[in-house]
């Protein structure tokens, strides 16, 4: 039963690589560090003080047949967030908290009870969805890998016009971290900073799942992924995460990321 | 009567609500148990509707409520009058699970209170929970571990930094729903006659507490907070045991053969339970620990045997001494995705007293495919001893292996068997001659 609780949620929260505002460094800074360019990703995603986001998740298999949740997402800074589905019905209700210090707690309304979500679960997908618990989780990279800076063609990080060749990084998980993946390769953007494909290595050093964000608009000063693709290469299958309405710096309590509220109906 | 116009209102509080855009949910259910071994008996038909409606028109209040319409069992059919009585041709129940409003920020910014018929659901273990006390089992469905009813109650949640504080008054008393059939035979205590006596006919009278606060009223505290990688809580309940026992029988001789009448009274005693758990991690394995301590009131069983020219005898059926219900558990998710989970729990939800406790060993094992289609859980169930002395004469073993298909979303079909081998020294044991597979199909909308 734990784990049919827990493996109901899985599709919601790829949401953190979404947003961020340009950052301060520029694209005609070819000498910065591999950590500038992650520290900068970082700040740039998660720029915004506070945020509000309707999704909705597209589960497609290999057969091309399509799947959707939707959810409500809050976030506040890097670390606390909080999302609720709304859809489809046998998962309405269902809420996850991410706190400061990879503190999960998952809501079951069914049970009528707030579980911990022990780390065993952590790597683990949501509900057939191909983001696990961590991958959904507000991030900041540099805290948690350690990065070099390759060579890159990768052609999903050109924007459209004159822009250069996108930074690419190479992601070691830090040795007290806990991964499934034993590196990522990010590519980032050189004029907006913005990582807009994360490609993501098992332990046997297969590309496993690759995530792209795309459409990236400046939403309000702060630049958005409007879609967020997350591809499983090994069960031919992806995710694909749409924004709909977003809201930035509303002021949201700290009061929000609680169990408290996490018990509350999104109605 | 009672029942249409209890459909009516039903109907005119959905429409009502539907046009107030609130949020209308539920699910259809459709379960079927036929036994393996026997005459393969159907030993369970059940059809149900699940509606909740639910909204919160403003963000300090919220509403919810869920109603079960239920058609259950096989026709009750034993004469020719019956077939004129829909209720017996197909019979069904209307049930309220749940009507409860939510204030939050009553009064004070950090207190939330939930007035009405509720579900107080406490404790951290898996579905076996032995300090969850406040609302009445519900043990129509045996297999359905941990379902309660809900109870008609006022909860108040104080949220102080990282406490939650909870205290819960509920002013009526509701007795626990008990299973049917040879279940509830098999989870009461076998009744023992003197030599010589043959029983003929068994009654009882059920001894509901007097209808006023001080007979009949219930209530806890919880204290709940985060320490470290867990999370705790302390809770006392005051309130009164949902199962009966027994206080009198008596023995009333129908003739000189040694053949009996036997009555019965049942009574529901007071108890306290202290209770604490907790829910973490440890190196990467998720844990919980459950117990509490019950101190009931004492039950002392009068046995009039004067109508036998024997007297009466009294015996103490339930001692005023605390004895200890507590769970142990743990699960994992190994990389190749199988999920286990284990659980050591001494008492279950019937059983009573020191002496009246047995150890259960329960096991789980799943692993899915095709993207979450299909689940498959080849192992599910436990195994059960109430004598480590004589462990071959006082076990019982449960079997539930259980396929799962989610053939769309919001559909779920569920194909598994219950199977139980073990002695009849153990509740489940006796039931082991009822080996049953089943069939649900349930739907969300």
């Amino acid at each position: 039963m734990r784990k049919s609780v827990l493996s109901v949620l899985a599709v919601l929260l790829a949401a953190s690589p979404f947003v961020h505002p340009a950052g301060s460094l520029k694209a005609d800074e070819p000498e910065l560090t591999a950590l500038q360019v992650l520290t900068e990703a970082d700040a740039v995603v998660n720029a915004p003080a506070d945020q509000e986001v309707t999704l909705e998740m597209i589960l497609i298999d290999d057969a091309g047949n399509e799947t959707k949740r939707g959810a409500r997402m809050w976030q506040k800074g890097s670390d606390r967030r909080i999302i609720k589905f709304t859809s489809p019905a046998e998962q309405k209700g269902i809420g996850f908290l991410d706190l400061p210090g990879s503190v999960m707690y998952l809501y079951m309304p069914a049970f009528k009870k707030v579980r911990r979500i022990a780390s065993h679960v952590t790597n683990t997908s949501f509900a057939g969805t191909d983001f696990t618990y961590d991958d959904m989780a507000a991030i900041n990279y540099a805290d948690e890998y350690s990065p070099t800076l390759l060579e890159s063609d990768t052609a999903d990080a050109k924007p459209a016009g004159p822009l250069a060749e996108p930074y690419v990084l190479e992601l070691v998980p830090r040795e007290d971290i806990t991964s499934d993946y034993s590196k990522l390769v990010m590519s980032v953007r050189r004029d907006n900073f913005y990582p807009v494909r994360i490609e993501h290595y098992s332990k046997d050093g297969e590309l496993w799942k690759v995530m792209k964000r795309t459409e990236i608009k400046s939403i309000d000063g702060y630049w958005v992924a409007r879609e967020v693709e997350m591809s499983d290469l090994k069960k031919a299958h992806k995710t694909r995460m749409v924004l709909g309405e977003i809201k930035f710096d509303q002021g949201l309590s700290d009061d929000l990321f609680t169990q408290r509220y996490l018990k509350r109906s999104a109605d | 009567m009672h029942r249409i116009a209890a459909l009516t209102a039903i109907t005119i509080l959905v429409s009502g609500m539907a046009f107030a855009q609130a949020g209308i949910g539920g699910n259809l259910q459709t379960d079927l148990r036929l036994q393996t071994g026997g005459d393969n008996m159907f030993s369970w038909n059940e059809n149900r509707l699940t509606l909740t409606l639910s909204g919160s028109p403003t963000a300090d209040a919220h509403y919810y409520s869920e109603l079960w319409l239920s058609t259950y069992g096989l026709p009750e059919v034993s004469s020719s009058s019956n077939l004129s009585k829909p209720d017996r041709v197909s019979p069904w129940g209307l049930d309220l699970r749940e009507a409860y409003v939510d204030l939050y920020g009553f009064i004070f910014p950090s207190l939330d209170i939930r007035v009405g018929r509720q579900r107080i659901a406490w404790g951290t273990a898996d579905k076996l929970n032995p300090t969850d006390n406040l609302n009445p089992d519900d043990l129509r469905d045996i297999w359905d571990f941990g379902r309660h009813l809900g109870s008609d109650a006022l909860k108040a949640m104080l949220y102080w930094g990282d406490f939650t504080f909870t205290g819960a008054y509920i002013p009526t008393f509701r007795p626990a729903v008990l299973p049917t059939g040879e279940w509830a035979a098999a989870l009461a205590p076998p009744m023992e006659l003197p030599p010589g006596l043959t029983l003929r006919n068994l009654t009882d009278t059920v001894d509901m507490p007097v209808n006023n606060p001080k007979h009949t009223s219930s209530g806890g505290v919880r204290i709940a907070t985060a320490l470290l990688d867990y999370d705790l809580s302390l809770s006392y309940v005051y309130a009164r045991d949902d199962l009966p026992l027994a206080d009198s029988i008596a023995f009333i001789p129908v003739d000189t053969m040694g053949t009996v009448d036997v009555t019965s009274r049942l009574i529901y005693p007071r108890m306290q339970v202290v209770g604490a758990d907790l829910a973490g991690d440890m190196f990467g394995i998720g844990v919980w620990a459950e117990a509490a301590v019950f101190l009931p009131d004492e039950v002392v069983m009068t046995l009039d045997l004067s109508a036998l020219g024997m007297g009466t005898q009294d015996s103490t059926v339930l001692a005023d001494e605390p004895y200890l219900k507590y769970v142990l558990g743990a699960d994992y998710t190994f990389k190749n995705g199988i999920y286990v989970n284990m659980q050591y729990l001494h008492g279950f939800a019937h059983e009573r007293g020191r002496a009246g406790l047995e150890d259960y060993v329960m096991l789980g094992a799943e692993v899915k495919f095709f993207n979450d289609r299909l689940t498959v859980r080849p192992i599910a169930g436990g195994l059960a001893i109430n004598d480590y002395g004589d462990i071959a004469n006082s076990y019982a073993v449960l079997y539930g292996p259980e396929l799962a298909y989610h053939p769309v979303d919001n559909a779920e079909i569920l194909l598994g068997a219950h199977i139980i081998e073990g002695k009849a020294t153990t509740a489940f044991g006796r039931m082991k001659d009822n080996d049953e597979a089943y069939l649900k199909v349930k739907y969300s909308f």
